[in-house]
């Protein structure tokens, strides 16, 4: 594992995830009265967001020293399991993120 | 900030009532960032920091974990990219919208759009109760009460966290809520077979440099999405070419 990122990196990146906003959101807006989205360009764009955050849940959640922890004993995974658990029948956030982090806390905390 | 002249002035206010409703939903979602942000490794004015110029909570909490991982720049900030890539649909729509107004103004009402503001803004479009004129004051009071309520909570979270413990494990936080922004996403079969491919492609392809599995992972869930959209929704298209 690397060091985080601190001091000039963290501005580079910090002012390049704003450009990255900027760019995105102001886009066809800026571009002025030419273009339109092709829809299957269209389609691909708004499953981008789901499929880019998934691939960055999975191995956080999963990997653990290399390898994949899927046992029940994995704190992450039964935190994500139970705030899954819970996003089926509700879209509270609050819930979520209380079972999800009580969860957690009670599997770390016996082992 | 606020128009001077009547009539902008009470489109304007109309604006901020109307976003009213989804700010609750805001504040949670700033509350729930700064404290992801803290807890995620950032010092309290970077965090502050991030929160007011990013102001794109899916792409700050994404990035968090690469951050604290040490990952290269250029992959924090293309993985941010990707997260915002949606705001690239949201701004074709509001382009015929806004179409008339100076750049200047395109460009603050694009970068001052969220998730919540847009979507407010289409609803308004549809059911017809988007004033006629003065449309910009309007979305402009809409996405500027937006935007303090976000900046106040999250600024308030980041202050918060940083008096709590680092072992109460609140980093975890910022997980969780990617998993509620993902979740309710996943409501049809391409998104969920894109889900899935991403997901398994990701943990098969962690061993590679630069995190380069991420970008792989992402790009194989997006192609499984689109096919199976393309492939079980013909009517896909036809909707796209009847939005304004």
């Amino acid at each position: 594992m690397n060091a985080p990122i601190e001091g000039i990196a963290l501005a580079i990146v910090i002012v390049g995830l704003a450009l990255s906003t900027f760019v995105t959101r102001t886009s066809f807006l800026v571009a002025g009265a030419r273009g339109r989205l092709h829809p299957r360009i269209e389609t691909a764009l708004r499953y981008a967001p789901v499929c880019t955050l998934i691939a960055i849940i999975v191995p956080d959640v999963l990997m653990h020293a290399q390898h994949a922890d899927f046992s029940l004993l994995n704190p992450r995974l039964v935190g994500v399991l139970v705030s899954g658990a819970w996003l089926v029948f509700s879209r509270n956030i609050f819930g979520c993120l209380a079972l999800g982090m009580a969860a957690y806390s009670l599997l770390r905390l016996a082992q | 900030m606020i128009p001077t002249e009547p009539e902008r002035r009470s489109a304007f206010r109309a604006g901020q009532r109307a976003i009213l409703q989804s700010l609750p939903g805001a504040a949670t979602w700033g509350l729930v960032s700064g404290v992801a942000m803290v807890k995620g490794g950032l010092a309290v004015p970077w965090a502050i920091f991030m929160s007011l110029t990013v102001y794109a909570g899916s792409a700050q909490l994404a990035a968090l974990p690469l951050i604290a991982a040490g990952m290269p720049l250029w992959v924090i900030v293309a993985t941010g990219f990707i997260t915002n890539l949606r705001f690239v649909i949201y701004s074709a729509a509001l382009r015929p919208y806004f179409v008339q107004e100076p750049l200047p103004k395109r460009a603050a009402l694009g970068f001052f759009m969220t998730d919540f503001t847009f979507t407010l803004f289409m609803r308004a479009a549809q059911e017809h109760w988007l004033p006629e004129r003065h449309r910009d004051a309007w979305f402009a009071g809409v996405c500027s009460t937006n935007w303090i309520t976000w900046q106040v909570s999250a600024i308030t979270g980041i202050v918060a966290a940083s008096y709590v413990p680092t072992d109460w494990g609140l980093e975890f936080t910022g997980t969780l809520a990617l998993v509620a922004l993902v979740g309710p996403a996943l409501n049809a079969r391409p998104a969920l077979l894109g889900a899935v491919v991403s997901g398994v492609v990701a943990l098969l392809a962690h061993g590679l440099p630069y995190r380069l599995g991420l970008f792989v992972a992402a790009i194989a869930g997006i192609a499984a999405a689109t096919l199976t959209d393309a492939w079980s929704a013909p009517r896909t298209s036809e909707r796209t070419e009847a939005a304004p």
